[in-house]
């Protein structure tokens, strides 16, 4: 068998793994055996694409704002749970403005701080006392707070929200990697601000949800 | 109970939440998008290479499925489901926007396109496996028809008889131009590797 004649069998050749016939050929010619080798990893490959990227929390948040418009989530059913809300909810209400007014300052200090360091490296600005008191240990007991709260209201969210947490919390050490690496870049510094606002919509989904 | 198993215990299960997403339950339409969410933003990513139109996709395609839970019987599995709609969503925003959804002959345009294999010479190898980001970046260049038929065969697994009924073609145009997009993506990722290599 000629390649010429192999080629014409090789989208059946690598879908298939034994087409003894053609095995022949594949044995004494290296070139249509490296192809058919990486025809058969990118097609692979691809597969693992699959769930590969996440949306991002907004989009949830525009889903539901459509749905309630739309009336398909039962307004009587939100009414009832309204009255059984706890107490906690209210004791824990002042954090959705509160963590999102946090948490976009701290983007917006650290956009400002990364931007005057690329502009002048030798002057040290003074850092605001808030930003570095609550930059490190403050969010992550917000974090575990909120959870909480989630877990108390409805508690088979709790694990979806943790897993939306880790990833915006992981989103965030990103960004501020790339923005220190890189303090000239706009982009780096927009990064940092967009990751902080999308955690401060998880707060605000979170808190926002209706009781059972 | 560990601790474990109590929040399985606690979580509700897809058929469920469908029951209770048909009452109007919220919480059971949010439960229903985090199961979902991946595959369907992922899906409309690949088939767009844009991400503000995968999120408005996405959205679309979730609301199409609220819209008609209650008319979801368990015939088919939900999953299969909800992605047959998104892809239609997709496909129909392609169509809107004029782009190739339904893959052209094998004698049209693209041809030229189509690496072509320099029988019996050397060839270098891909080797190792290929780093996802390289692999995704190569699927967003590759031209919107090849595009679509990549997708929808090696990534989301439709049989080809599947994908010629989704995209309107024939089976076998939708086999030919899939090689051809696998052809186009190994040169791709070559490039791009001669580049990173320079």
């Amino acid at each position: 068998m000629t390649c010429v004649e192999f080629e014409r069998f090789l989208p059946e050749i690598i879908e298939q793994e034994n087409l003894t016939d053609k095995q022949a050929h594949l044995k004494e010619c290296s070139s249509c055996s490296t192809l058919v080798s990486d025809l058969r990893v990118i097609s692979h490959e691809a597969r693992l694409l699959q769930e590969s990227d996440e949306p991002n929390p907004r989009v949830w948040n525009r889903i539901e704002i459509a749905l309630r418009q739309e009336g398909l989530i039962r307004d009587a059913h939100t009414e009832s749970t309204r009255q059984l809300e706890s107490p906690s909810r209210w004791r824990l209400a002042w954090l959705v403005p509160a963590m999102a007014a946090l948490l976009l300052s701290i983007g917006f200090l650290k956009h400002q701080r990364d931007s005057n360091t690329a502009q002048s490296p030798s002057v040290q600005p003074n850092e605001p006392a808030t930003v570095a008191a609550v930059s490190d240990d403050s969010p992550r007991f917000k974090d575990e707070e909120l959870l909480q709260e989630v877990s108390l209201r409805s508690p088979a969210m709790r694990n979806s929200y943790g897993t939306d947490l880790e990833n915006v919390n992981a989103y965030i050490r990103d960004a501020e990697t790339a923005a220190r690496s890189n303090p000239n870049d706009e982009a780096a510094q927009r990064y940092v601000i967009n990751a902080y606002e999308q955690k401060a919509m998880l707060y605000e989904m979170a808190l926002d949800r209706p009781l059972q | 109970m560990t601790d474990a198993r109590k929040r399985q215990s606690e979580k509700l299960s897809e058929a469920d939440a469908i029951e209770r997403a048909k009452q109007g339950d919220a919480e059971a339409f949010q439960i229903l998008y985090e199961l979902h969410r991946r595959r369907v933003y992922s899906l409309c990513l690949r088939m767009t290479s844009n991400t503000a139109a995968a999120e408005d996709l996405t959205q679309e395609a979730f609301l199409q499925l609220f819209r008609k839970i209650g008319t979801f019987r368990g015939e088919s599995a939900f999953s299969t489901w909800l992605h047959r709609m998104a892809v239609n969503v997709v496909l129909m925003q392609l169509r809107k926007k004029n782009l190739p959804v339904v893959p052209l002959d094998e004698t049209a345009e693209f041809e030229d396109d189509v690496p072509k294999k320099e029988l019996g010479g050397p060839d270098t190898r891909l080797t190792g496996s290929i780093d996802r980001l390289e692999l995704q970046r190569s699927i967003d260049s590759l031209p919107p028809g090849y595009r679509t038929i990549f997708v929808l065969h090696d990534v989301e697994g439709y049989e080809h008889n599947e994908i010629a009924e989704l995209v309107g073609c024939s089976v076998g145009n939708s086999k030919s131009q899939l090689h051809k997009a696998r052809l186009k993506l190994r040169e791709l990722l070559k490039t791009s590797r001669a580049e990173k290599a320079i």
